[in-house]
């Protein structure tokens, strides 16, 4: 344990060391302060409206955690995918002469300071938005923190790391943690055809004896009743079956063979999650955990040379794709215009907001996911893009036209369904899918001036801060055009201002991307 | 000694390694070789106890899983993998605890200078260059004193006054008598260093020759004369 409290409390050592040292650390410790000021006061006055500010709020808000958070560990620790390990644990600890239950222990206690910091602003809520008394909360604290700390790290080595369990073993397990879930939906189930939905109902679910006598899930909510409701015959057999898991888990825990079988899902969950941080780091947001990308046959005949290359090699990989270029975004954008539609038709309108409720979607979309550059983000991070002999002009048209051509698809399916129906001129249904183009490519060329401007500067938070704040003021700009245009000639020249005013600002970031691109190749090559 | 038993390694359905069964005694410096997808990775990383296998491997004749085999054995891996916000002379540190080593301040300046580390003991793992980072995976697997040791590729990323350096330890080892094994495809590197090559190909070991086996013989074309030989006919006269 020695070696592993050495790398725990280094690690942290020099982390904290670093953030000390950065300026963005503040802002982000500002904001969480914020934050924790902030969501107490706001979380007071939502509870207090369904009359929830009391002791029985707090036992059912943790209820309602509990059906959540407790079957959720469970399948994740049975499918070994609960555990942050990483490739430098694969190197030093794996091989290492320390027992792979306390490998399993250090990665474990990784999140301990996290979860020390979530139970403290728990039990402080608890005293001040719910009523409950200090003793209750330092009580509640203290069980959150000890006991149920050790009642997860007990399933956690049994579910990962017992090799008697074996692959059936634990497919059994998460088999019985959908079971458990099963279960409570049941009881809500009957509990719905006896009384029909009404927040007393919730409230009556929430608090019942039966979900309590639900085996591991119940047993747990069993305590928390115990501790902020009082005492009941139900909730006192509860705790105590609470207590007799606790005891058998640990002593299951500690007999258990664990001579690393585990360590060879925990280095594929390793070279696994840091694949996805790399290609998050890309802006790149379609390659999931442990998921394994499955690419079709395509072909594309090349026509031209230089930079047009990129544009075909683009086209021949998203030939391959399952989807082709269509993407969350594209499920987005049609998901949100049949919304829109459906809001128009069921509310009769917007109000005052009725003509700008397209555009101000469009950049509500383009907005959020500024940071998400798909193939962009990796072109502009491969040397073969700057090797191509072409203008640097021409290779940020051609390794960008494909995603204008998805900005086109994607706008029209935002854009014509809800004009439609909400009675919009060709011309305006017109004018907003090419203002979702234009905020698009705003987007693209803003992410080659950031990587320019602030990449090596800020890191990859700041660089993606940077591009929101140039996006939020392109997007300003454009609101302000939209209003004056508003004011003096209708909505027609209103549309008109925001799609000119974006095209502007759509040639100039690309002016700058294309001048960076060129000043990068120069320093690159 | 290590010694390879019967190993065998599927991934899914994948044979990735067939019945494998060698030994490299004490002071004696295994190679090896096979072409990409032989199954060395896999024979290493049973080995180093990184994934399931059946059959056995001894490590001066425990079971490569116990606690105590695992305190004399160290393993460079092919790519270095550093904590990030450790130190190198944290790294070390770690390493010395985890395996009870007590290693005196001299003894750890000696190996840093050894390969050029010594005014990089404060960098942290993240500021370190691939080549740097190999050095430093080398100097942790060193720090131990083990009596078998692995290395996987350890000369890739490294300078040529690094590769002399390691070459030199290898030969030091030896003569301690340490149990050496080596899996690269850079013969030449490791063409004064052997005096056991094991060859593998398609999850099997297609031979072992000891160095007075071969007489003048070039590994290279050692190499070549096993893997482009068909596999029953070498089988036969090599085992």
């Amino acid at each position: 344990m020695n070696a592993i409290l050495y790398l725990y409390r280094h690690t942290f050592r020099n982390r904290l060391r670093k953030a000390i040292r950065k300026p963005v650390t503040y802002v982000y410790l500002a904001i969480i302060i914020l934050y924790l000021f902030m969501i107490p006061f706001s979380f007071k006055t939502m509870f207090s409206e369904f009359h929830m500010d009391n002791p029985e709020g707090m036992a059912a808000v943790l209820t309602a955690f509990a059906f959540w958070i407790i079957p959720a560990n469970l399948v994740a620790y049975a499918k070994r995918k609960g555990l942050l390990f990483r490739k430098s644990d694969t190197h030093f600890l794996f091989t290492a002469p320390i027992s792979p239950k306390k490998v399993l222990l250090y990665a474990h206690v990784k999140n301990l300071f996290v979860n020390l910091f979530l139970n403290l602003a728990v039990a402080l809520c608890g005293a001040y938005i719910f009523g409950v008394t200090w003793w209750q909360m330092i009580l509640y604290f203290l069980f959150s923190v000890i006991v149920e700390n050790l009642l997860e790290s007990g399933i956690m080595l049994l579910c990962y790391g017992n090799q008697r369990l074996g692959e059936k073993g634990r497919a059994l397990v998460v088999k019985a943690a959908y079971g458990l879930v099963g279960i409570l939906v049941l009881i809500a189930a009957v509990g719905y055809a006896k009384e029909g939905l009404s927040w007393d109902f919730v409230l009556g679910y929430l608090h019942s004896d039966a979900v309590q006598m639900v085996p591991v899930i119940g047993w747990y909510t069993a305590v928390i009743h115990l501790l902020f409701t009082g005492p009941t015959v139900v909730n006192v057999i509860g705790s105590v079956l609470y207590l007799v898991l606790l005891a058998a888990v640990l002593l299951g825990a500690l007999r258990m063979k664990c001579t690393g079988e585990y360590y060879e899902d925990a280095m594929k969950f390793a070279d696994d999650y840091e694949e996805v941080l790399v290609n998050r780091r890309q802006g790149r947001s379609d390659v999931r955990l442990g998921k394994k990308k499955h690419f079709g046959r395509a072909a594309v005949s090349y026509r031209g040379s230089g930079a047009k290359a990129i544009f075909y090699r683009q086209l021949l990989e998203y030939k391959k794709n399952r989807f082709f270029f269509f993407d969350m975004t594209t499920l987005f954008c049609l998901g949100g215009s049949i919304f829109i539609a459906w809001l128009y038709h069921s509310e009769g309108g917007f109000g005052d907001l009725t003509d700008f409720m397209i555009p101000m979607i469009m950049a509500y979309v383009v907005f959020i996911f500024t940071t998400l550059s798909g193939k962009w983000g990796v072109e502009l991070k491969s040397p073969y893009t700057f090797l191509i002999p072409d203008t640097a002009f021409n290779k940020l048209w051609y390794a960008t036209a494909i995603q204008h051509i998805q900005a086109i698809v994607n706008g029209t399916l935002l854009a014509l369904p809800a004009g439609i129906v909400m009675g919009q001129s060709p011309l305006t249904i017109g004018l907003s899918i090419l203002m979702f183009v234009m905020l698009n490519a705003c987007k693209l060329y803003i992410l080659a001036v950031a990587e320019i401007a602030v990449g090596n500067v800020l890191g990859q938070v700041g660089k993606q801060m940077f591009q929101l704040f140039l996006m939020g003021i392109g997007i300003s700009v454009a609101v302000i055009g939209g209003i004056l245009g508003m004011m003096v000639g209708g909505l027609n020249l209103a549309y008109i201002m925001i799609t000119v005013l974006l095209a502007g600002e759509t040639a100039i970031f690309m002016t700058i991307a294309s001048l960076c691109f060129y000043r990068m190749e120069t320093v690159e090559g | 000694m290590l010694e390879v038993l019967g190993v065998s390694k599927k991934y899914g359905k994948l044979l990735a390694v067939d019945n494998v069964s060698f030994q490299v005694p004490d002071g004696t410096v295994g190679i090896l070789l096979g072409p990409n997808g032989a199954g060395k990775s896999t024979v290493i990383k049973s080995i180093a106890g990184l994934v399931r296998y059946d059959g056995n491997i001894r490590i001066q004749g425990k079971d490569a899983r116990d606690m105590e085999a695992r305190r004399i054995f160290a393993y460079v891996p092919e790519i270095p993998n550093m904590y990030e916000a450790l130190t190198v002379s944290e790294h070390l540190e770690f390493m010395e605890r985890a395996y009870g080593v007590t290693v005196t301040q001299q003894e750890r300046e000696l190996l840093l200078s050894r390969f050029e580390l010594l005014d990089k003991q404060d960098k942290l793992g993240n500021e370190l260059s691939k080549g740097m980072m190999q050095k430093v995976s080398i100097c942790c697997a060193l720090i131990i004193k083990p009596q078998v040791i692995l290395l996987d590729e350890p000369m890739v990323g490294l300078d040529p006054a690094a590769i002399k350096e390691l070459k030199q330890v290898v030969l030091e080892l030896k003569a301690q008598g340490v149990t050496v094994l080596i899996s690269t495809h850079m013969l030449d590197m490791v063409k004064e260093l052997w005096d056991v090559t094991f060859v593998m190909n398609k999850g099997h070991i297609l031979g072992s020759y000891t160095r007075e086996d071969v007489g003048n013989e070039d590994l290279e074309e050692l190499f070549f004369s096993v893997t482009e030989a068909k596999r029953p006919e070498a089988e036969g006269g090599v085992e």
